[in-house]
């Protein structure tokens, strides 16, 4: 430590935060020498929880992890806890899943578009973003009755089935989104501020990336391919054409890129899923009301799946039981924040700033 | 070729190896070598009379998977934040949670609960009725009491 370097502690309570991070940040002038992130301030221990209660109840501890894209979590949790349960949804709910999981990372990557402008200074886009949120969660207060922390998914199927009305606003979604989204990135990419203060900074190389469990987006934007909806598909992901975007730039703008073409793709996706919904069953009758406490698992089960922030793990330990024995969960965002300290050395403060919220951060998540 | 003591398969078709304290860092470096090179999760499960900790390996240029396994019953194993530096933070989380001590961690300090917590919340006979309250001193360290009226 030089002695002419101060020690400033940024957070847990600030704006530019996303939540309760807290940095603990050594400056030489302007630029930043040291970081060292500390959290735990939203902790409540999801995993203990888990073990306490049956595997139908732990699904609202899921929600509850990355709360702007809620229903990713839950489909994350089922695709582990049905296969040790030995209760396979129905066709239909399967592709319900696709369809609503879409739209709620359509919903996260907005909320992120919305904060991260905030971050650099542009209020307008904010209201955009949100205003075009709103709409995809009246589809899920029309599915569910609830807005953000759904519980929507249960296990062996969906809660309730997609009525005609929501399928229209879904289609009507379709309909004003694209060129709304296109209006939106245009907020962006045309404003000289923005371009200057995400080009070239914070660049991540790709062997770094890996080497630090770095998945999602900021992955593809450092020039891996890689997508666990490819990599191994899970619901029908492998029935659906979509396009995996990449960039190898590796910077800020690159990660904003590939989030807003990864909404686009998942329109596509939303779209091919509305075409082959089929009839049927929306629950497997195994697991009705009456007998969702009783069933018992045993083995281990570890699921991957993408949600909007990266790679989203259950790893699922029983015993036999009608309770979990182990839960573990792999967050995307615990990782990809690790990678801050390494972003951050030598660059000014006000860069660190972007630099941390082109990570994405939900707090829900990282301290689960 | 370093030795292992059983391999099987789980139920979700990935191939577990179970390897020894002793032969898990050499074992480990091969993994390196053979290409694994994202270490997606480190878990450690308390299965009572000993510690499972479990580590899922991925391969990004095959799309292979593998799990390794090393049962301690002392609760020490070495670390292998060296080989993947994904695994500094995994292991501290399991340090802070379930209680295993990772030998030659570069900072193996609890991540997520404050540094004077009494036991690992993960483990199977943690007191779950003993409420801790946290409280700072004039230094600004943390400290735990088992009493109401000086937490806050």
């Amino acid at each position: 430590m030089n002695d002419q370097w101060i020690e400033l502690n940024i957070g847990p309570q600030h704006p530019s935060m996303h939540g309760v991070l807290r940095l603990k940040a050594k400056l030489d002038g302007e630029i930043i020498r040291e970081l060292e992130p500390v959290i735990g301030y939203l902790h409540r221990n999801a995993e203990k929880l888990c073990e306490m209660g049956f595997y139908c109840d732990n699904l609202i501890y899921f929600d509850r992890m990355d709360y702007v894209g809620a229903m990713n979590m839950e489909v994350g949790y089922l695709e582990a806890a049905e296969k040790i349960l030995g209760v396979p949804p129905p066709d239909r709910a399967k592709w319900i899943r696709v369809i609503i999981a879409e739209l709620s990372r359509i919903a996260a990557h907005l909320v992120w578009a919305g904060a991260y402008g905030l971050d650099l200074g542009m209020l307008t886009p904010f209201f955009y973003c949100f205003a075009e949120r709103e709409k995809i969660l009246t589809i899920f207060t029309e599915a569910c009755g609830s807005r953000q922390e759904t519980n929507y998914m249960s296990i062996g199927g969906v809660y309730q089935d997609f009525n005609d009305k929501i399928i229209q606003e879904i289609k009507d979604f379709l309909e004003t989104f694209p060129k709304r989204l296109e209006e939106i990135y245009n907020l962006y990419v045309k404003n000289d501020v923005f371009l200057s203060r995400t080009k070239g900074i914070g660049v991540l190389s790709k062997e770094v990336a890996i080497a630090y469990g770095v998945t999602g987006p900021m992955l593809r934007a450092s020039g891996v391919e890689y997508d666990v909806r490819r990599a191994e598909p899970y619901l029908f992901y492998d029935k659906v054409n979509f396009e995996i975007p990449i960039s190898h730039k590796g910077d800020n703008l690159a990660r904003f890129l590939v989030r807003f073409e990864e909404m686009r793709q998942s329109l596509r996706i939303i779209k091919q899923g509305l075409e082959k919904l089929p009839e049927g069953p929306y629950f497997n009758p195994k697991a009705k009301k009456s007998m969702m406490i009783r069933l018992r698992g045993d083995g281990e089960y570890y699921a991957r799946t993408e949600s909007s922030k990266g790679e989203f793990g259950v790893y699922i330990v029983a015993d036999g039981g009608v309770k979990p024995y182990r839960v573990r969960v792999r967050s995307p965002t615990f990782k990809n924040l690790s990678i801050l300290p390494v972003l951050s050395k030598d660059v000014m403060l006000a860069d660190m700033i972007a630099i941390s919220g082109s990570i994405d951060l939900v707090f829900g998540e990282i301290d689960r | 070729m370093v030795d292992i003591i059983s391999e099987s398969k789980g139920k979700d078709g990935r191939k577990i190896v179970l390897v020894s304290v002793e032969n898990l860092i050499p074992f480990m470096k091969e993994m390196r070598t053979n290409g694994f090179d994202h270490l997606s999760l480190v878990t450690a499960v308390d299965k009572k009379d000993s510690i499972d900790v479990v580590y899922h390996l991925h391969s990004m240029e095959r799309n292979e998977y593998v799990v390794v396994k090393v049962n301690t019953k002392n609760s020490v194993v070495p670390s292998v934040t060296g080989i993947w530096p994904s695994a500094n933070w995994d292991e501290r989380e399991q340090y802070d949670l379930v209680g295993v001590r990772f030998e030659g961690h570069p900072n193996m300090k609890r991540i997520f609960l404050p540094e004077s917590w009494v036991g690992h919340p993960l483990r199977k006979d943690y007191d779950l009725s003993k409420v801790q309250y946290i409280n700072m001193d004039e230094d600004g360290e943390d400290y735990v009491t088992f009493d109401a009226g000086d937490g806050w």
